[in-house]
């Protein structure tokens, strides 16, 4: 591959993600609207927020870390999409894997959890020991069901998985060969969501957004650009390895929507659960559906 | 006289020279330089591997004989690289007030030694001998600081005492069976023996050598006689010390019975063989005590538990037995060895400059001491597994080497081990740097540049080995070869495989790119203005000094909450029950001589008498 | 060397006016977003926080506008304030205001931000919210109905995307005179955490009335400011400092 075609693609992968992530964010608040029956945000709302977060006149910084921070978590997250292969697009999905990607992910989420811990403010700090805790909810069943495909595939190369899924029209797709491996996988982006019953990190009524409490001007903004991003990678991870990936866009879009469709139409009927609750919630049913398809995986 | 010769003739000579002038000023200087001697030798006998001594005798029939492999060397080069970090940090001011200064680089010196001759041997004998010399060394490294240290000391030795009989007792198992005690005899003696006597073999070499390397459930003693002993000699021995056990398992395992072996040997009654049974305990190893360290409140004590925990990932890797898998288990080794003295010389500088390590009396000192707050950021990542630290490639190495080999629920093992190390070494950083600074530390300073310079040289390596692996799976290759396994194919950013492979130059080049272009992002907005730390968001109210506004205590509430139940303390109840078991039966064997009357041994008599008869 | 802050930067007087072609086209666009997204802080110690629920949710739906309710006073553009404010609250109200980010805006809600309404009589509570803050819009009304407050926020909007929206500054601009006011009400001991002078300086908002006999009184704190040793300094003459009379006594 020479050059230009790979810098390229780096550049493009990210850009497609933002501008997909933001048309997510938009769908987030629209379908939420829908539901309480309202009309909801205009079309271009999530540009307007990130533009007026960025354009304030006053920002306010609680160190060099809280700023670095800022920084590494939007680099995390850019860094992430360039090993996400998307069609057409590979970009560097042949030096790293499917483990270096899930690993890659947690890298925004240290970052921000850094960055958060300079701002100096306890409902802060709560929120990260939360969000590291739902971390701990729905990693331990993602990564089960990574252990299922890759032993199902005997590989964990993303576009070898994806070319696996492809080899034979929708039978071979993920969804369809380990079913219960993708329900337990699909439970655990839900949670990755970080969205209601899981949204225990933000709970604005109770630690005043967690995490986000002293985010202010581009800070917010940038969470606000992650946001994006991450809407888009769960998307991604998920249609990868389960929907067959993306031979062409035009296939490939309504997968990643769907996905995250799928928690969002959910997310707004329900209240939150407690830390401990999220916990033993996700162990028992998206582990349990998670060690149940590994097994089946193991057994065929 | 070759090179080997000359190194533990070095080594002895820094140890004298160390107890004879340990007291003058510059003593920590000329460690640092004699140990870095050290290491030049070992650089310059690399090519010559493996090496045999000069020195060898004959005792009783057996000939004693000391040779350098590859294995031996590559964990030769981190003793004496821990060694030559921690009497750095030392030698300058946090040495200069501080007694026993004496003891402290002498008994460094001693350990180092003792170590590179247990390293270097090459017969069972010579192996018990450098075994026996570590644990005293050891030992003396422990008790230094008096009070609860000579405690956790004596815990130590006593576990000490017990795993060396069984070792002790295995050797006389060998040697009464096998001709000859070197290596070579005793691999072909072992490939000829039958599976129950090498059961009782490995069984009684891993529980002494095991006691060493923390390996669940002989590792009660570790956490504290670690923690407790001063600040560099606490980097030392939680850098390398336990890998001596990892080291002697290695060789009994690996090189002498031989992995193949190990997975062709059932397990009695069950569908195991002998490496699934270790590999489960080393899963255990690396799970249990890194959930301990969650609920530690002591940041000496957590970084201590969790290297118990890492100690379990090293033996897993190994246990493996692919190249991936081996060569990921001993680099696990070296890059474990650099974090982890980075971290206890963090927590060394922070409480020599705040005079605590109470993780709920500390907090926001990143203003205060931003060298130590670099080192230790770095060197979690490297702990914590995450890229494009160290730490990741090496564990990178395990999971795919566990996939690969068909092993789903030991990977899952090892990756909740990993999402528990995430989350204690955040609170580690968050609970010493991060949050409200106290009023009692507004006035606190950075160390001095004695002690920060080695702190972040190991955590630029920590940081360029992670860009680079190649330059350890380099060493690494010379210790795989040692064990018999092929060496695995690498280059300078990772390995490639067929199915997946990692490059770690250019994953880290794209993240370093891709949080420069979050830098350029985030200077889109207007220029920040820095606030004090009571500008901040607290409900209305009106922060002060005087009253803390930090949360630290207890900092994974919901997460202990539901994993606390299951942490019992049932190993530690055991071993209370073990040490009252062993009190009731000295006491009622005392009584039995001492004060039994006459009529009582005539009744054992009768019974006994009367038991014969009946049967 | 000037005396004139605004200028010590720049080493020339900034005309705030004089703004390059692509300068005023980044400012039109970006009043252009701030006025379809504006977070809302509700300060609802008063009354009137029962008027607002409708006015967010499904029956008129503010989110059709951009508005969203926002939690903590460092996301929020808005600083909606219901009712009677008691001098105890205008501390905290004061407080949230100078830790929310410009440009920022105060909509008094209710007759009692404006004349102190049914309180009138009340020693315990403020008359009129402008003298502390800068307000840019009032309601008025006890209660006023959701369509009124819609019809503020309208207009708000409509001033923001045309740019003349900048009460804000006059914070800033008059801190010393906003200040003095305070310090009638809470005494010369009065401070809040915020450092307003040091960010008057940062972004070169210093006016004639910024500093004065009233932000002298702050100077007593900078002491302190060296025991804590928390931020360094910006070459500000002065910083409101975090009460540490408690510690240093």
């Amino acid at each position: 591959m020479d050059f230009t075609h790979l810098f390229v693609e780096l550049v493009l992968m990210p850009l497609i993600a933002f501008l997909v992530g933001l048309v997510m964010v938009l769908m987030l608040r629209k379908v939420r609207a829908k539901i309480e029956r309202r009309i909801g945000p205009p079309l271009l709302q999530p540009l307007y927020d990130i533009v007026k977060l960025y354009s304030k006149k006053t920002q306010v910084s609680h160190g060099p870390m809280h700023e670095i921070a800022m920084m590494v978590a939007l680099g995390g997250v850019i860094a992430m999409e360039v090993f996400l292969p998307v069609p057409g697009l590979n970009g560097l999905a042949e030096k790293g894997d499917l483990i270096v990607l899930i690993y890659l992910m947690m890298i925004p989420s240290l970052g921000l959890a850094l960055g958060v811990g300079a701002c100096a403010n306890p409902n802060g700090s709560i929120g990260i020991s939360r969000a590291l805790t739902a971390m701990v909810a729905y990693d331990i069943p993602l990564m089960i069901v990574v252990a299922g495909v890759a032993l199902f595939h005997g590989t964990t190369s993303l576009p070898e998985i994806i070319a696996a899924q492809q080899a034979g029209g929708m039978s071979t797709w993920g969804i369809v060969q380990t079913p219960v491996l993708a329900l337990g996988g699909l439970i655990a982006a839900y949670a990755m969501l970080g969205k209601e019953p899981f949204e225990i990190y933000v709970a604005p009524a109770e630690i005043a957004t967690g995490p986000m409490v002293e985010m202010s001007g581009k800070f917010m903004g940038t969470l606000f650009v992650m946001q994006c991003f991450q809407l888009y990678a769960v998307g991604v991870l998920y249609t990868t390895l389960f929907l067959g990936g993306g031979e062409y866009w035009i296939s490939f879009l309504p997968k990643i929507f769907a996905v995250v469709f799928i928690p969002l139409a959910m997310t707004n009927v329900f209240p939150r659960y407690k830390t401990e609750d999220v916990l033993k919630w996700m162990w028992k049913w998206a582990g349990g559906f998670a060690l149940a398809g590994l097994a089946l995986v193991v057994m065929k | 006289m070759n090179d080997l010769d000359l190194l533990l003739l070095v080594s002895i000579g820094t140890t004298a020279v160390l107890f004879a002038f340990g007291t003058w000023r510059w003593a920590g200087a000329l460690g640092t330089l004699l140990y870095a001697l050290q290491l030049a030798l070992l650089a310059v006998m690399r090519p010559e591997l493996p090496l045999a001594s000069g020195i060898g005798f004959e005792v009783l029939g057996y000939r004693l004989q000391w040779s350098l492999s590859g294995l031996g060397w590559f964990f030769a080069i981190i003793t004496v690289a821990s060694a030559l970090f921690s009497a750095w940090f030392a030698a300058g001011e946090w040495g200069q007030h501080r007694r026993n200064l004496r003891l402290l680089h002498g008994g460094l010196a001693l350990n180092v030694t003792a170590m590179l001759i247990l390293l270097a041997s090459d017969d069972l004998i010579s192996l018990f001998i450098g075994w026996e010399l570590v644990s005293w060394a050891s030992y003396l490294a422990m008790v230094q600081r008096g009070g609860p240290a000579m405690d956790a000391a004596y815990r130590y030795l006593v576990y000490a005492l017990a795993g060396a009989l069984a070792v002790l007792v295995a050797i006389a198992m060998i040697a009464a069976q096998s001709p000859a005690l070197d290596f070579g005899s005793v691999r072909v003696w072992f490939a000829s023996a039958g599976n129950g006597t090498i059961w009782t073999v490995m069984l009684l070499t891993m529980a002494g050598f095991g006691v060493k390397m923390g390996l669940l459930p002989l590792h009660l003693w570790q956490p504290a006689a670690y923690s407790e002993s001063p600040g560099p000699i606490a980097a030392f021995l939680g850098a390398i010390s336990s890998r001596m056990g990892l080291f002697a398992i290695i060789v009994v395992l690996a090189q002498l019975i031989g992995l193949e072996r190990l997975g062709n040997l059932p397990v009695a009654f069950s569908f195991w063989n002998a490496n699934e049974f270790w590999a489960w305990l080393a899963a255990l190893t690396l799970i249990v005590p890194t959930f301990i360290a969650l609920t530690q409140n002591d940041a000496r004590m957590l970084l201590a538990w969790h290297g118990i925990g890492q100690g379990g990932y090293m033996l897993l890797g190994i246990l493996i037995a692919t190249p991936l898998g081996v060569s990921g288990g001993l680099m696990h080794v070296i890059n474990y060895a650099c974090y982890q003295a980075a971290l206890f010389l963090a927590v060394t500088a922070v409480a020599h400059r705040t005079g605590t390590t109470d993780l709920d009396h500390l907090g926001g000192l990143i203003n205060r001491m931003p060298l130590t707050y670099v080192t230790m950021l770095f060197c979690i990542i490297g702990l914590a597994g995450l890229p494009p630290m160290n730490g990741f490639v090496s564990k990178w190495m395990i999971y795919k080497a566990l996939l690969d080999a068909q092993m789903p629920l030991l990977f899952v093992a090892a990756v909740i081990g990993t999402l528990g190390t995430i989350l204690s070494v955040y609170k580690l950083i968050h609970n010493t740097f991060l949050g409200q600074l106290r009023l009692e530390h507004a006035q606190v300073n950075e160390v001095p540049i004695s002690m920060w310079l080695p702190m972040i040289l190991l955590a630029l390596i920590v940081f360029i080995t992670g860009w680079m692996p190649g330059l350890f799976l380099d060493l690494v290759d010379e210790a795989v070869v040692a064990i018999g396994i092929t060496q695995l194919p690498h280059h300078l950013g990772g390995v490639d495989l067929g199915n997946g492979g990692l490059d770690m130059l250019w994953i880290v080049g794209v993240l370093l790119a891709a949080i420069g272009i979050g830098a350029i992002v985030y200077f889109l907005g207007n220029r920040s203005v820095r606030v004090g730390q009571f500008d901040n968001y607290a409900g209305g109210q009106i922060l002060t000094a005087d009253v803390p506004y930090q949360y630290s205590h207890q900092f994974y509430a919901g997460l202990l909450r539901v994993i606390q139940p299951w942490m019992r303390g049932g190993m530690a109840w055991g071993e209370r029950a073990l040490v009252s078991g062993a009190d009731f039966l000295g006491g009622a064997m005392s009584g039995l001589y001492r004060a039994a009357p006459a009529g009582a041994y005539l009744l054992l008599a009768v019974l006994a008498a009367l038991a014969v008869t009946l049967l | 060397m000037s005396t004139d802050p605004n200028q010590a930067v720049a080493c020339r007087t900034v005309d705030a006016e004089e703004r390059s072609l692509l300068g005023r086209v980044l400012d039109r666009i970006a009043d252009h977003c701030r006025a379809r997204s504006l977070f809302v802080l509700h300060y609802c110690t008063g009354c009137g926080a029962i008027e607002l629920p409708p006015t967010m949710t499904s029956r008129f739906d503010l989110e059709r506008v951009g508005m969203q309710p926002m939690v903590t006073p460092r996301q929020a553009d808005i600083l909606l304030i219901t009712g009677y404010l008691s001098v105890k609250t205008l501390k905290r109200v004061v407080m949230t205001y100078e830790q929310m980010q410009g440009p920022k805006y105060v909509i008094g809600l209710g007759s009692c931000t404006i004349n102190g309404g049914m309180y009138w009589n009340s020693y315990a509570t403020i008359k009129l919210l402008d003298r502390y803050i800068p307000v840019d819009n009032y309601i008025a009304g006890c209660m006023p109905r959701p369509e009124a407050i819609q019809q503020v926020f309208l207009d708000l909007m409509g001033r923001i995307d045309r740019g003349e929206a900048q009460a804000w500054k006059d914070y800033y601009r008059r801190y010393d005179w906003y200040l003095g006011q305070q310090q009638q009400l809470f005494g010369t001991n009065w401070q809040a955490p915020t450092d307003v002078v040091g960010e008057a300086i940062r972004y070169r908002l210093v006016g004639e009335q910024t500093l004065g006999s009233h932000t002298a009184h702050l100077e007593r704190y900078a002491p302190y400011y060296d025991q804590l040793g928390i931020i360094r300094p910006e070459p500000a003459r002065m910083k409101a400092r975090p009460q540490l009379e408690v510690v240093s006594r």
